[in-house]
């Protein structure tokens, strides 16, 4: 009853909310129902069948480093749908006790789809102690008006056998980019990072042979057979290499610079280690590249490596400090720009603003949770998954006890998260001058 | 190759041995016709026969299949350069230097994936000979072909012999060889001729992906009624090159026979005594060891295209093949249709025992030699180029279709899946046309255009479920 009640507030609170309004405005709304939201729902743990061959099972976690797909029955809410592909996935998390999964519905049938959906993910977590890092900062950007994709929490039984609790993630694929920008033709890259180079691409100016950006680090997901990487070329070129009187106007052509800060500062607040500025060089995003232009957005993945080290993880990191070869270019020069840097500092307050609102509004007939949104979220989503993270029996490192001390973790994070995080901006300002 | 095409040239137009012979491996050696011709020639009327062109017949081409009783004896060491340079003692040893190159132009619907517009397609190199009257020896190395990569064998990927054939071959019984090493699978006509006789670039369908193609074993074989019938069966390792790939492991051990004859060849004056028929069957044990699918898959003729990929197998393995080979004249004409059928059992998602997966194939193809040489594999040119000719030209057709499905029908709908209950039919039609030309004995030129269409629009390379033409050129040198 709880639950249900918990459900009504966070609707209606989320409705009226002015982020909700912006996150409702900022995309172009979708023409129809999306048949997929129950899917989503995140307030509810989902339980997901996989019928698959025993020994293919086994081969996919023995062989859990290769991308072979393995046909698999799906069910969900009684529905069944036959004949999906599935395959091990992720980068340094994957697992051969926990394989993350990728599930793809038409991999052997075009055109299948499951609630609109070609493809999802099955993110195992096993980086992520709480299991939630990634859901509560997809929750974030959703909140703070960009376009992010949606997650819930599932429990994955394979062969009717429970075998772990995952998180399900939309795939950006085109149905994603269709749902969100009512266009699904332009240019779909995934930043692939090169984990073999021990210098990896910091957003700097390798040159101008396009391939030197595509299939590697930009790699095409759509228009494979015309990847124009030329494209990208010119907009790293314009990032290094044009001149400052001009640089504003011109690396207009190629991003939308407040939408660009807009993300960069929802990361900066959530102490990304893995991101745009993140200790490794940039990371972990999509790049859609508008349908008859040269405008490209960024669009958030794998946010797991947020809530990183402890509350006061500086906003600057990687970018006042940190290796020099790994620190991002492109951010760099755009936080030379004083309007920048103030809308990337404000930002970064907005966010600090909005997870200490209270969670839940009052409305005529339910009183409000006054429980700033973070800490309540943190709070729902272990209340929700508590029990199925307990019974897991794939966990490979993390125990009963890891879970409780990072959900704690992040409970004193959200409490605290927001002081610092205004402390450091207005040091920075300090040091800068600007009051 | 240029180079090698003026030298190779120049060498053909040189005078031509006498006395050529060597030892003969080839799986489908040409039969003597002259005696045929001869009788045909007194069978006819007095009618001054029109002149025809007849191809010097001790100019033994490299790759020509020969009479080893036809080795004059001769006593000590000697080195030789009739059909190969070959070094020989007295009649108890022989040892032949063999090469066969091949160089390859293709395009086809677009860039294809793997497929360099020129490439050396084959670079095969090796020796062959006896030791004492009753021990034939053959070994041949494939150069083009590289080793694996530490990240290849991490991936899984199956490794590919650079060794051809590798085997001794033991005469004592005339009629009961005994073969051993590594040599063909005695199983489809188009599969068995050698490869530098082949009257189109690429093999059939059938040849390449349903037939065993070469493996471990050891043999029986023979013939009868001075080659009226001959035989071979045996028992390998595995079955066969064709059957593996970088990623599947291929069947375990093959029982494999094959008869073929010439039953009307007492009507020699009648064109249909050049026919030769012969049946083959296979049986392999087939494990589903690997993680990956291990059944036959199906790929077009040049680019390779998956239209058919491998499925989860297990059980056994079940080929059958019959063939019809025609020659006379100036013409020829072949035809095959080869049968395969693979257990699945314990393959369903659910662990369930699945309808078998069946790969079938036929083709029919024809040859016409332009400049009136008896048609031979290798066709051997009356005026060699560059000796006050042009060669011998001949034109070629083959149509040919090669599909997969599952029987009995199961009872959930067709589906690609590779433990799909009832398989989704797919299948590829193939028309090539090809101009060879025979320049001198060790230089051949083939170009080949082929149309495909390949049944299932999802699998079909090119946009629309379309037809595609690829186009290719051959240029072969045997030394």
């Amino acid at each position: 009853m709880l639950r249900k009640w918990l459900r009504v507030f966070a609707i209606v609170t989320l409705a009226a909310s002015p982020q909700a309004v912006r996150a409702q405005t900022a995309p172009p709304p979708a023409a129809a129902a999306d048949p997929a939201a129950p899917f989503f729902d995140d307030s509810v743990v989902h339980d997901l069948f996989l019928t698959i061959n025993q020994r293919d099972w086994s081969s996919l976690k023995e062989h859990f480093l290769a991308n072979t797909y393995y046909p698999a029955n799906l069910t969900w809410n009684g529905q069944i749908v036959r004949s999906v592909g599935i395959r091990s996935r992720g980068t340094g998390s994957r697992s051969g006790v926990k394989p993350g999964l990728r599930v793809d519905i038409d991999y052997y049938t075009t055109d299948q789809k499951f609630l609109g959906l070609k493809s999802f993910i099955l993110r195992n977590n096993t980086q992520d102690p709480s299991g939630m890092r990634e859901r509560l900062s997809m929750e974030l950007f959703r909140r703070m008006g960009l376009v992010a994709e949606r997650e819930a929490h599932a429990r994955l039984y394979i062969n009717n056998v429970y075998t772990g609790l995952f998180t399900i993630v939309e795939s950006i694929d085109k149905t994603f980019l269709q749902k969100n920008f009512n266009e699904n033709d332009g240019h779909l890259y995934e930043y692939a990072f090169d984990n073999a180079n021990p210098v990896p691409f910091n957003f700097g100016y390798p040159g101008s042979d396009p391939a030197l950006y595509v299939p590697v680090p930009f790699k095409p997901e759509t228009l494979e057979s015309d990847p124009q990487g030329e494209v990208i070329e010119r907009l790293f070129w314009t990032a290094n290499i044009a001149g400052d009187a001009v640089w504003r106007t011109s690396i207009e052509e190629f991003l939308d610079m407040k939408k660009f800060i807009r993300h960069l500062a929802i990361e900066n607040f959530l102490a990304e280690e893995d991101g745009l500025t993140g200790d490794y060089g940039p990371n972990n995003f999509y790049f859609y590249r508008f349908l008859n232009t040269n405008k490209f957005m960024f669009l958030p993945w794998d946010k797991s490596n947020t809530f990183w080290e402890s509350p006061s993880y500086s906003i600057l990191r990687n970018i006042e400090d940190g290796t020099e070869s790994k620190r991002n270019r492109l951010v760099l020069r755009a936080l030379k720009d004083t309007d920048l840097r103030e809308l990337w500092l404000n930002t970064i307050l907005e966010c600090a603003d909005s997870i200490m609102q209270p969670a839940v509004a009052a409305t005529a007939t339910t009183p409000a949770v006054a429980t700033p949104w973070l800490q309540y979220e943190v709070a729902r989503i272990a209340n929700q998954i508590t029990a199925a993270t307990y019974a897991d029996p794939s966990r490979e490192v993390f125990t009963n006890a890891d879970f409780d001390a990072s959900v704690a973790f992040l409970t004193t994070w959200a409490q605290t998260r927001s002081d610092i995080v205004r402390a450091q901006v207005a040091a920075d300002r300090a040091a800068r001058g600007v009051k | 190759m240029l180079i090698a095409l003026v030298l190779a040239a120049q060498i053909g137009a040189g005078e031509a041995p006498v006395n050529a012979a060597t030892a003969a491996f080839e799986q489908a050696p040409a039969k003597p016709k002259k005696a045929k011709e001869e009788k045909d020639a007194a069978a006819k009327p007095a009618k001054k026969p029109k002149k025809k062109k007849v191809a010097k017949e001790n100019e033994t081409a490299p790759d020509e299949p020969v009479d080893p009783a036809a080795d004059a004896p001769a006593k000590g060491f000697r080195f030789s350069w009739k059909q190969h340079p070959s070094v020989r003692y007295a009649d108890v040893f022989r040892l032949d230097v063999e090469g066969k190159m091949q160089e390859d132009g293709h395009s086809s619907y677009g860039p294809v994936k793997g497929l360099d517009t020129w490439e050396f397609h084959r670079n095969r190199f090796g020796i062959k000979g006896y030791v004492t009257k009753h021990i034939e020896y053959e070994i041949e190395h494939e150069f083009t072909e590289h080793e694996l990569t530490e990240k290849d064998v991490e991936a899984g990927i199956t490794p590919k012999s650079r060794w051809k054939d590798v085997n001794v071959n033991l005469t004592y019984v005339k009629n009961a060889q005994v073969q051993i090493g590594k040599f063909k699978v005695p199983f489809g006509l188009d599969q068995l001729t050698g490869v530098t006789h082949n009257d189109f670039v690429y093999r059939s369908l059938g040849a390449n992906y349903l037939a065993p193609g070469r493996d471990v074993g050891v043999q029986v074989h023979g013939s009868f009624w001075k080659h009226g019938l001959e035989y071979a069966t045996g028992v390998f390792q595995h079955d066969g090159d064709n059957a593996r790939s970088k990623k599947i492991e291929g069947g375990d051990t093959t029982f494999a026979g094959r008869i073929n004859g010439n039953p009307l060849r007492h009507l020699s004056s009648s064109s249909i005594g050049g026919i030769d028929v012969g049946t083959a069957f296979a049986i392999s044990a087939l494990s589903d060891d690997s993680f990956r699918p291990n059944g036959l898959r199906g790929r077009t003729v040049m680019t390779q295209d998956d239209f058919f990929q491998s499925v989860y197998v297990k059980g056994h393995r079940r080929r059958w093949e019959a063939d019809m080979d025609w020659t006379s004249g100036r013409a020829s004409a072949r035809a095959e249709y080869t049968w395969v059928s693979d257990d699945r059992l314990a393959q369903g998602i659910g662990g369930e025992d699945l309808p078998d997966v069946r790969g079938r194939s036929w083709y029919v193809s024809g040859t016409w030699v332009l400049t009136g040489e008896d048609k031979k594999r290798p066709l051997k040119a009356a005026e060699p180029f560059a000796q006050g000719g042009i060669g011998a030209i001949e034109v070629a057709i083959r149509y040919e279709r090669m599909w997969f499905d599952s029987t009995p029908l199961g009872q959930d709908v067709p589906r690609r899946n590779p433990r799909a209950e009832t398989i989704f039919e797919s299948g590829d039609h193939a028309l090539t046309l090809g101009v060879n030309w025979t320049l001198n004995r060790f230089v051949k030129l083939q170009v080949n255009g082929i149309r495909e269409h390949v049944d299932d629009p999802q699998r079909n390379p090119v946009p629309n479920g379309a037809a595609f033409w690829s186009r290719v050129i051959r240029l072969q040198f045997v030394l």
